[in-house]
């Protein structure tokens, strides 16, 4: 793959980098103290039923810089408004048991600050670090040219946009009347 | 023989004991298009037919047209199913009814070129047009296939077929699957006036008026064979809130077991239950149509999420030579499913999802398979975890790049004021010289958004044990009473949606199945 983004990659090249994708998801498992030090700003809206309050705390900011709320004179609504970190924590918990500890350790990787400091220069825990520093480590995921970190990136970006824009709150703010008024009779019959 | 037989019923989990197990003729795995048809021509002929649905069994007056609620409720894996680095969104139907409950009703059959392929390159014998024509046309009117209706066409259709017209594309009217279509625009979510003829609402309601009964939240695990011969399906009895197992059900075949569950999920059951699999082909050359979109922007509204969703088709890139061909149709847009197709994050993702009524989307399905690219392996792991492994092949690349091109001009034809690619950096097209920033663009995983509805292929049918999994009739080459009706069949990606085709070769293969019984 990233020999065919740049298409200049020799194969030595390839599995260097590779390799060192590698080392990164080997890291991800031995950071038992990734979370030691995370700043916990927001309580879950109700019981957790897949993270750890430190992992939803993650989570949370995350999804705090992903939909940031109330921007540009409209009142959008923040991510903790909507409990999209809650929600995220409802839909993990029925995926298959794996998924939900990959998801876990994305979060021990992404609130790390030994791979903050080799990815962003900042050693600080992402929960820790101010809004623009978590947003250009969020770029620097998002734009890596490791794959699995641009998996990181697309992991919780995607998790955080669906729950935030099927949320009926947002639908006014994005010009979507919603869905149709259903037509009272059935026109086609047969099952309900 | 049906008419003397009591109706079957619809039996959902939570009816279920912890432990039981039934004995039936035929035990059919899934209930999608290729389940569907399987039981209601199987019972039909008077067999004693169970269909064991992994998903919930969800009727009209649930179909509530939220994003929120319909993606975990109705696709697979809570519509979190993507290839293994992510670089793929999977939209694949798990509910009764199976992807015909949530598809775009675009209903197509097997192109010739394609039928010619598979007999040429493929190994599959005694299967033509000819074949397939009277399981075609049987489909077709049970489904309600009509010649596609000008009136269906919305403003996000009708760029498609506008700009097609005037760059001399010759783009179609797609046929679909509807009686009574209100055009609300939310096929993707399951019809709440019960207006597509999905699976649930014609074969389903057949097989369980002809004797059948439907198994909702049974996901089954292990296909046990004995001596050559497929016996038993074993299966979890899910809670269908946590989708966890609560019991266990095991399903005994006194004369077949069919295979319904998908192009990912049959070929995974196979490989989790090491049988059938003596040639090491189950799950290789999984194709999925990778899909590359675009969106233009409007000055005057399109309102992308109203209207029936796809009604314009152009396949005047379908047949490209040696090279990649692919199609063009449309998307919905609906808040969800634009704003995870949207590339970025924060300011810069807003600045799209407020644009929302003006966006128009334009995909491009990608006919992976026919060119020798090999698609993408299934795997299961000793957890059980299913995986789908899918490089993207030089030749996708190319095919992506003239593909967005192609999209962007098509869209300026129609009078868009401007056009966006889905890369990570996206490329704003506003004149034809815009158009060579795409070759320059970064292509691969994660770098530029990609979906599949369409999955197709890993069970291949063929007439060399060898090279294949199944014959021209759905058999499988060494277990004699397992088939397969799914769009897993398929040697290659068919170049259209796979619907019409798999609901035609179930037919054909139930019919010989029940001919023979």
């Amino acid at each position: 793959m990233e020999r065919q983004s740049t298409g200049k990659l020799d194969r030595r090249r390839f599995l260097k980098r590779g390799l060192a994708g590698g080392a990164i998801l080997i890291a991800a498992g031995t950071l038992p103290f990734a979370f030691r030090t995370t700043a916990i700003a927001r309580r879950p809206r109700g019981p957790l039923r897949l993270l750890s309050i430190e992992e939803y705390a993650v989570l949370d900011a995350i999804a705090a810089r992903i939909v940031p709320g109330d921007q540009r004179g409209k009142p959008w609504p923040s991510a903790y408004d909507l409990d999209c970190a809650g929600k995220i924590d409802g839909l993990m918990a029925t995926l298959h048991p794996e998924v939900g500890s990959d998801f876990r350790r994305l979060l021990r990787l992404i609130e790390s600050g030994l791979l903050a400091t080799f990815i962003a220069g900042s050693p600080r825990p992402f929960t820790r670090a101010t809004p623009h520093d978590q947003d250009a480590r969020l770029e620097a995921w998002r734009r890596s040219r490791f794959a699995l970190l641009r998996s990181g990136y697309q992991a919780v970006k995607r998790l955080v946009h669906a729950t935030y824009y099927s949320s009926p709150e947002i639908y006014a703010l994005i010009g979507y009347p919603g869905p149709p008024v259903v037509p009272p009779v059935p026109p086609a019959g047969g099952p309900t | 023989m049906s008419s003397a037989r009591r109706p079957g019923r619809f039996v959902t989990g939570a009816e279920l004991p912890a432990s039981s197990s039934i004995e039936v003729d035929y035990v059919v795995v899934g209930s999608g298009a290729g389940g569907g048809v399987a039981a209601a021509v199987l019972a039909e002929a008077g067999a004693r037919v169970v269909v064991l649905e992994e998903g919930g069994h969800y009727t009209r007056a649930d179909f509530n047209m939220q994003e929120a609620w319909v993606y975990p409720a109705l696709y697979q894996e809570h519509g979190n199913r993507c290839t293994d680095d992510l670089s793929i969104i999977i939209l694949q139907g798990r509910n009764v009814g199976g992807g015909t409950t949530v598809n775009w009703t675009s209903s197509f059959r097997t192109p010739e070129a394609t039928l010619r392929l598979w007999a040429d390159q493929h190994g599959v014998r005694d299967l033509d047009s000819a074949v397939l024509a009277p399981h075609f046309a049987a489909a077709e009117a049970r489904l309600d296939v009509a010649d596609g209706n000008p009136d269906d066409v919305n403003a996000n259709n009708r760029t498609l077929l506008d700009g097609g017209r005037k760059l001399g594309w010759n783009p179609q009217l797609i046929r679909r699957s509807v009686r009574g279509c209100a055009r609300l625009g939310y096929c993707g979510m399951g019809c709440p006036i019960d207006a597509k003829r999905s699976s649930r609402t014609t074969y389903l309601a057949d097989a369980v008026a002809a004797g059948a009964d439907v198994y909702s939240d049974c996901r089954v695990k292990l296909i046990e064979t004995d001596r050559g011969q497929a016996r038993t399906a074993v299966a979890e009895v899910l809670d269908r809130a946590a989708d966890r197992p609560r019991g266990r059900l095991v399903a005994h075949a006194r004369k077949g077991i069919v295979l319904a569950g998908g192009a990912i999920n049959t070929p995974a059951l196979l490989l989790r239950s090491k049988a059938g699999n003596d040639n090491g082909v189950v799950g290789k050359r999984t194709f999925l149509h990778p899909t590359v979109p675009v969106v233009a922007f409007y000055d005057q509204p399109i309102e992308a999420f109203y209207g029936p969703p796809q009604s314009v088709a152009i396949h005047h890139f379908a047949d490209r030579g040696a090279r990649v061909g692919y199609f063009f149709e449309t998307a919905p847009v609906h808040p969800m499913l634009g704003a995870l197709a949207f590339p970025g994050f924060g300011d810069s993702h807003r600045r799209i999802t407020e644009r929302l009524p003006y966006v128009q989307a334009t995909i491009a399905l990608l006919i992976d398979g026919h060119h020798g690219d090999g698609g993408g392996d299934i795997t299961v792991n000793e957890a059980g975890r299913i995986g789908l492994r899918y490089p993207l092949h030089e030749s996708l690349h190319e095919a992506a790049i003239d593909a967005l091109g192609n999209m962007a001009r098509l869209q300026l034809a129609a009078g868009a004021r401007e056009v966006m690619t889905l890369h990570e950096t996206p490329i704003v097209i506003r004149s034809e010289a815009d158009i060579a920033g795409i070759a320059r663009a970064p292509f691969g995983a994660n770098q530029h958004t990609m979906f599949s509805a369409h999955q197709m292929g890993g069970c291949p049918m063929g007439s060399d044990p060898r090279r294949s999994v199944v014959d021209a009739r759905g058999r499988h080459h060494q277990i004699e009473n397992l088939f397969i009706t799914d769009g897993s069949i398929f040697p290659t990606p068919l170049g259209v949606n796979p619907q019409l085709s798999i609901y035609a070769h179930a037919r054909l293969f139930a019919t010989e199945i029940a001919r023979k019984a």
